[in-house]
């Protein structure tokens, strides 16, 4: 028996689970139409397998972090509810991070919630530390420093538009492939390429005028983490 | 928010160069585009301008996993959510009961009344049997003159009591 399946039928505490002996996509198939048919181990197997990609893309379009847990578990329920009308033929999880984006979409309506906002600019020694990473290819040490270029990156990507940003997030930080980013936001593939490579020349613009205004102000305060604006 | 940035690229390549950017690009494509970039410049300085910051993103790590605990607690929601759904509905209920005992006693009131309309005419029947059993003959000499119910035979008795006056 595969660990998962192995995993499946312990939590299913002896309820047998016939999960398939074959490759991964068949499995996650099988685990989608014992679902169907009401075992909730299978459901439950199917949230550990993509609860941390939901959790990222949820968190790529809230971007506040108090908000994605809630927002992820309704997701969720929202697919224990209506699993039965999945009809098998398209991918699980493309259904699912589908109904993970409408129903960012429908938080941030009714909430009417806008993005984070930075409000303070980069001092002169964030950006050279920055400037350590781009230029002179000096990745950062230690738990610390990575957790603040993070936070500077989190600050340039504010600055971007946001389907910039969120592309650039799921492509290069969540490991999305082009063709799963293009069927979940419904683009063209060819279109999530351009505006990847474009995103990425406005993050470097983005950089280039904060490392170019930071050299001619000096020193300046760190920027306040973010705030969310209600309308 | 900054959308200044215009790219100088082809449009028709910026496809080719996401994909070289992302080390996704091989075979007769990379060729193609190594091709192009010998001649284009405005392509060659965009694809320069934008390859440091990869460094930048590569930096960056995924969300973390939120752990074991978060399908604990999304089936603990979905069970409770069920369990609401599938419980009857409390507030209703008094209403509900009271409504199948007002039920019940129309169903008991209706039997009653029923029996009590079958006897009374069972009892009717009867005294109809006897008065037409002491009827003179001459009351009801051919079909077109039989008593057919009490009515007819009270009717008869006072037009021969007059007759008798």
């Amino acid at each position: 028996m595969p660990n998962v399946a192995k995993g499946v039928a312990a939590s299913a505490q002896a309820i047998p689970l016939p999960l398939a002996h074959t490759g991964k996509g068949e499995e996650e198939r099988e685990l989608v139409r014992l679902a169907q048919n009401g075992t909730e181990a299978a459901f439950e197997e199917l949230i550990r397998r993509h609860q941390r990609r939901v959790y990222a893309l949820v968190r790529s379009i809230l971007r506040r972090r108090e908000d994605v847990e809630d927002v992820a578990q309704q997701v969720f329920l929202k697919v224990f509810v209506s699993i039965k009308r999945f009809d098998l033929r398209a991918a699980f999880s493309t259904w699912l991070y589908k109904i993970t984006v409408n129903e960012c979409w429908d938080y941030l309506r009714k909430k009417k919630v806008r993005p984070l906002v930075y409000e303070a600019d980069l001092s002169e020694e964030q950006v050279s530390r920055l400037d350590g990473i781009i230029t002179a290819d000096r990745p950062p040490e230690g738990p610390a420093e990575r957790a603040e270029v993070k936070e500077l990156l989190d600050w340039m990507l504010a600055k971007l538009p946001e389907q910039d940003a969120r592309l650039l997030v799921l492509k290069e930080m969540e490991g999305f492939s082009v063709h799963e980013l293009a069927e979940i936001l419904d683009l063209n593939v060819n279109t999530v390429k351009v505006r990847l490579f474009r995103a990425r020349g406005r993050l470097m613009d983005v950089y280039r005028r904060r490392k170019s205004s930071a050299m001619a102000s000096g020193p300046s305060p760190a920027p306040e983490k973010g705030k969310a604006e209600n309308l | 928010m900054n959308d200044e940035f215009k790219s100088s690229a082809c449009p028709e390549f910026e496809p080719l160069l996401e994909d070289h950017l992302s080390g996704e690009l091989g075979g007769a494509e990379a060729a193609r585009l190594a091709e192009h970039l010998k001649t284009c410049a405005g392509c060659r300085t965009a694809c320069e301008f934008v390859t440091p910051i990869a460094r930048l993103l590569a930096v960056a790590e995924p969300t973390t996993d939120p752990g074991p605990g978060f399908a604990h607690i999304v089936m603990a929601r979905i069970r409770e959510e069920q369990a609401r759904h599938g419980a009857p509905k409390t507030i209703w209920q008094p209403f509900v009961s009271l409504a199948w005992r007002f039920a019940a006693t129309a169903a008991l009131a209706a039997v009653v009344l029923l029996a009590y309309d079958t006897s009374s005419n069972k009892r009717a029947q009867e005294d109809i049997a006897v008065l037409l059993a002491d009827e003179p003959h001459d009351l009801a000499q051919d079909a077109h003159t039989r008593i057919h119910n009490r009515d007819q035979v009270l009717l008869m008795m006072a037009e021969s009591n007059n007759g008798k006056q």
